[in-house]
């Protein structure tokens, strides 16, 4: 019967063209429109490290002036920390695991001299960091413990800057003079771009990886400069790039590794005792307001689904919907048409159902050929994001199986829904007022 | 005559044979909800990217200089820098300076009236520039009098003190000093970081901070002190038209230099165009969005009113031979269209509002000014009278003997 | 009353050229209550929708109330059949989502009488029909019967000149089509010119003058029992 039923779908809807093609036409204009919006909101707000999000804590405290919240609107605690924080925090080894970094750069000058020396971004992080968020190696690994405590010259390179640098090679063991200081190279990293780049949102979290990779101490050893956002509340005691590294300035972030909810509320009380030591030293003048967020959470308060991407997935659902009441409104008109036959089928013993699900699967063919159609215009729509928006929108703006599958979802369930209406009308038609010459 | 006057047997017919109005008045109710919308946060964002950034954008573009290596002089590298940009034909005006307006990073500080930390303070963002600096960035002096060379300072690296003096942007003069009397404050001390004291010596028209989303946009302090780092920007003012000519000349004469990189050469337009490139974005994706949206609903409204009238074809033909003229029966469709369309934009008008309070709270939008609803309604009467012209037109060609056929 | 003239009406397709009318002759007479009987394919619809002026002619000439309509508009048709003609069909053509007093209305609203006129009419013409109690009620809540009378009262509102008939009981029961006839002779008896198009030869001979058409013309019955035996094939 389902096979007999496509064939009469088919036919009905040759036989009206040009009220089929609007429908579908409307259907793929909405579907387009909607599976654009949704692609990318997906894409932003997809989980870059599923395997772990919910182990991986994002660690604020608040150190911020007593006179103002650093957010006004939120009174969330500010997005990073101080030097020392930062420093005591990760001493204190609570967690599982943890890390702290930042971001810095600097230039890097390859020893071949056929190769240009260029500024690269810095990660500055402790050993654990390669391993907290399973960053993938192509050669060699990341260093220890040892390494970081004796702030040894060592750095892991991404795989395109071992391309520009050593050609491609396998360069463990070879060596670098990045910032004026000679380094050798223990690791390269495989491909590797979380999307959105999690660890570090403050600082776009569309944007490429960093560059080289070092330990974290080297930024007091080295006095590299602050890349990123530095926000400080109070002056100066005095000049200096140590006066700095001792301030209530905020540059540097925290990620700690937490297994289980207990874990997370012990975490969260040594946060608070730390903070109450500190207070009885003069610092950290505001109330307590300590904070860890998993990875998910994180993206959440950091807002990295844009807003404008969120307005415009609702307006795109709402042009969906006037979309299926043309449908509607289509489909009745069609139906209408159909009158005389339905009259005749009903007359010579279908019944209800059986017009019903008629009805359904001619709905449905149409609704997926909408489906297919939405599925190549959303494609353009794409397109058109990344040409409008530019670089991140390249990570973005791609779809998946998951995606191309959802969309003809989206398009059947909405087509039959569509459809009900006008398929129940058309069902209930007295027979014997069909067959009257009237 | 009035033409309202058969309203009444229309609404009443329509009440007993509601499906076809109510998809319409919906499908008009929703689509005057999106366009009025959009057209809404079209005009703030359009509004927001044309603001004046009070630079000769046009023939202005500005470059990364990061030195590396044992040896290398900052002071003497950047001095003949200068030198050698301003020999170079075509530059009209060039300096280090550490941020870019619109360019998304740079520094900010708070300034104040009166000394302590909970005294009231006023964000601003701080650019270090020299003597040459009004003509760089093509910056009017409306009060006091700018910088001379005897004043310009090396600034160095973790330095936590501050110039002695400083220029500022009228609008922070205005939030310092009161919207009237701000040409006072020429003369008058000023405290950054709570307690340090600055004497305003000047005070220009109009220049913007690095970050397009702020608040405090065009509060600008201007610092006579040039950084003394590895790492500067340039930023230079080609004479009228030959900016492309000298950005490339200036960029190959530089890197003549290898014992410094060269990046970042960007014009001041591109930056604009980078910085509002999302606004930019939603602007056109909105306009798609409303295009796409008035022709389906137009063509939803053709073919419903089609099947309307497809629908009635008897009771047209009995109309016609009672004594309906052509345009009586033309009339008809066209006054059932408005009254439908009125319910729709009544309805539209409402969603319209919730959707635009919506939009403010959850996105932080100003609420929108009233007119925009009543010139939607018309918009929407308009698109749906439009669009059931063709099919009163046919209507009103259908010929009178219909009435008396019994098929 | 009603003229016509050699009148002749041709259609014409592609392929073929039918004679709906060939020189047809009729002079009504103000009272009359003519029937026009005729098989199927006699021409009797096309002459129908000729004198209700919903068709033009193409020869001859037709005079109504005195008036030659040769020559007339498309509105100026549809004024005079507002003004001067009312219709009865064999399926009634109620607006079904119109109650009875607004169905009535129809014709009124386009000859252009005031609010207070229109109503004083519907309520009169609904009383004659004797449905003057049901004035709020929809036609789909009516009998056959019932719905036809609506249909009449809403022909006689305007007070027309005649009534045009076209097979007014063909979709009613012997008992509804008997009480239709009575108020139709009721209404002619009181002055209005009724021309009734309809192929039941029992009604016709129930009516004062009736017209027989064939194959576009007319011949016609001067009594009643007169009726060619080949007609009636």
């Amino acid at each position: 019967m389902f096979s007999y039923y496509l064939r009469l779908a088919f036919k009905s809807m040759g036989r009206n063209p040009i009220l089929s093609a609007l429908m579908v036409a409307a259907i793929a204009l909405g579907i387009g429109a909607s599976m654009t919006t949704i692609t990318v909101n997906y894409m932003m707000s997809s989980n870059p490290i599923p395997e772990k999000s919910e182990q991986l804590f994002y660690v604020q405290v608040d150190n911020w002036s007593p006179h103002n919240p650093y957010d006004d609107e939120t009174g969330f605690p500010p997005t990073q920390l101080t030097w020392r924080d930062a420093n005591n925090l990760y001493n204190a080894q609570q967690g599982t695991r943890q890390t702290i970094m930042a971001k810095s750069g600097g230039v890097v000058q390859p020893d071949d001299q056929d190769v240009k020396p260029f500024e690269a971004a810095f990660r500055l992080a402790t050993n654990e960091f390669f391993a907290m968020f399973n960053v993938p190696f192509l050669f060699g690994s990341g260093w220890d413990t040892q390494a970081d405590k004796n702030r040894e010259h060592v750095v892991v390179i991404t795989k395109q800057i071992n391309e520009r640098v050593f050609g491609g090679d396998n360069s463990v063991g070879r060596e670098l003079t990045i910032a004026g200081h000679t380094f050798k190279v223990i690791g390269v990293l495989d491909t590797w771009q979380p999307i959105p780049k999690f660890y570090d949102v403050e600082n776009g979290a569309f944007e490429d990886i960093e560059d080289v990779f070092m330990p974290f101490l080297l930024k007091e050893e080295l006095e590299l400069p602050s890349w990123g956002n530095t926000s400080c509340w109070k002056p100066r005691e005095s000049d200096g790039f140590h006066a700095f590294l001792n301030s209530e300035c905020i540059n540097f972030q925290m990620w700690v590794e937490l297994l289980d909810a207990n874990a997370e509320s012990g975490y969260l009380a040594f946060l608070n005792n730390y903070v109450n030591e500190q207070k009885s030293l003069g610092r950290f003048p505001r109330p307590l307001n300590n904070k860890l967020s998993h990875v998910m959470e994180w993206m959440e308060i950091s807002e990295v689904v844009e807003e404008d991407a969120k307005v415009m997935m609702w307006l795109s659902l709402m042009f969906l919907t006037v979309c299926l009441l043309n449908t509607i409104g289509l489909l009745l008109a069609k139906f209408s048409s159909k009158s005389s036959e339905i009259g005749l089928r009903r007359a010579v013993g279908a019944s209800k159902k059986d017009l019903f699900y008629q009805h359904t699967v001619e709905t449905a063919c149409i609704g997926l050929l909408g489906g297919l159609l939405g599925l190549v215009l959303a494609l353009l729509g794409l397109t058109g994001i990344k040409s409008l928006y530019g670089d991140f929108a390249t990570k973005v703006a791609n779809f998946d199986f998951t995606l191309v599958l959802l969309g003809l979802l989206l398009a059947l369930i909405s087509s039959i829904a569509a459809g009900l209406y006008p398929t129940w009308r058309a069902c209930n038609i007295q027979p014997a007022s069909q067959l009257k010459s009237q | 005559m009035n033409p309202f006057k058969d309203a009444g047997p229309i609404l009443r017919a329509l009440s007993r044979n509601k499906i076809g109005a109510v998809l319409i008045a919906l499908q008009i109710a929703m689509t005057m909800t999106i366009i009025v919308n959009s057209v809404y946060i079209i005009n703030e964002r359009y509004a927001k990217m044309h603001r004046d950034s009070g630079i000769d954008e046009a023939n202005s573009f500005y470059l990364r200089s990061v030195g590396f290596g044992e040896n290398f002089n900052n002071q003497s590298t950047i001095e003949e820098d200068i030198r050698n940009i301003l020999a170079v034909p075509g530059v009209r005006a060039a300096m280090q300076i550490n941020a870019i307006p619109l360019s998304g990073s740079g520094w900010s500080m708070s300034l104040q009236r009166e000394p302590g930390a909970d005294a009231e303070d006023f964000g601003t963002a701080v650019y270090f520039v020299d003597e040459t600096a009004l003509e760089v960035f093509d910056l009017e002096l409306v009060a006091g009098e700018f910088f001379s060379m005897t004043d310009i300072n090396w600034r160095q690296a973790g330095q936590s003190n501050w110039s002695d003096k400083v220029v500022i942007s009228q609008a922070l003069a205005e939030r310092l000093f009161g919207d009237e009397d701000w040409p006072q404050g020429v003369g008058k001390t000023v405290y950054i970081e709570d307690k340090e004291p600055m004497v305003v010596v000047g005070i220009v028209d109009k220049i913007q901070a690095p970050w397009s989303g702020w608040d405090d946009l065009d509060q600008v302090m201007l610092s006579p002190e040039q950084l003394d780092y590895k790492s500067v920007r340039y930023f230079i003012r080609a004479e009228e038209g030959r900016r492309d000519e000298v950005m490339q000349k200036v960029e190959s004469m530089l890197a003549e230099n290898t014992q410094r990189v060269i990046r970042q050469v960007r014009t001041m337009e591109e930056t604009r165009e980078r910085s509002y490139r999302s606004d930019s974005a939603m602007i056109k994706i909105l306009t798609t969005v409303m295009i796409t949206l008035t022709i389906v609903t137009a063509l939803g409204i053709v073919g419903l009113a089609s099947f309307s009238v497809n629908r009635r074809k008897k009771q047209i033909g009995t109309r016609r031979a009672l004594g309906a003229t052509k345009s009586d029966i033309l009339r008809y469709f066209m006054l059932e269209n408005f009254l439908i369309s009125t319910i729709g934009v009544v309805i539209g008008a409402g969603l319209t509002m919730g959707l635009n309070i919506v939009l403010v709270n959850t996105f932080g939008m100003d609420p929108m000014q009233w007119y925009y609803i009543p010139i939607g309604m018309v918009v929407l009467w308009c698109v749906g009278q439009l669009a059931v012209f063709g099919p009163a037109q046919r209507a009103a060609g259908t010929p009178p003997a219909i009435a008396t056929r019994t098929v | 009353m009603l003229k016509m003239t050699n009148v002749k009406k041709v259609f014409r397709t592609d392929l073929v050229e039918t004679h709906a009318l060939r020189d047809f002759n009729l002079d009504v007479k103000e009272g009359d209550f003519v029937a026009v009987t005729g098989p199927s394919g006699s021409g009797k619809t096309t002459f129908l929708n000729i004198a209700g002026l919903l068709e033009t002619f193409d020869g001859g000439s037709y005079q109504l109330d005195g008036k030659c309509v040769s020559n007339l508009s498309d509105s100026q048709r549809s004024k005079l059949r507002n003004e001067k003609i009312g219709f009865i069909f064999q399926s009634f053509n109620l607006i079904p989502d119109l109650d009875l007093f607004d169905n009535v209305d129809v014709p009124l609203r386009y000859r252009g009488f005031n609010r207070a006129e229109r109503k004083a009419r519907i309520e009169q013409s609904l009383e004659v029909v004797g449905l003057a109690n049901r004035m709020k009620h929809l036609p789909s809540q009516l009998s056959g019967g019932q719905q036809q009378r609506v249909a009449i009262a809403r022909a006689l509102a305007g007070e027309p000149r005649f009534l045009l008939a076209d097979e007014p009981t063909g979709n009613l029961d012997t008992k509804m089509a008997h009480s239709v006839m009575e108020l139709l002779q009721n209404i002619n008896a009181q002055g209005t010119t009724i021309v009734m198009v309809t192929h039941d030869q029992k009604l016709a001979k129930e009516v004062q003058r009736n017209i027989f058409v064939r194959d576009g013309q007319v011949s016609e019955l001067h009594s009643v029992g007169d009726i060619p035996s080949a007609a009636m094939a």
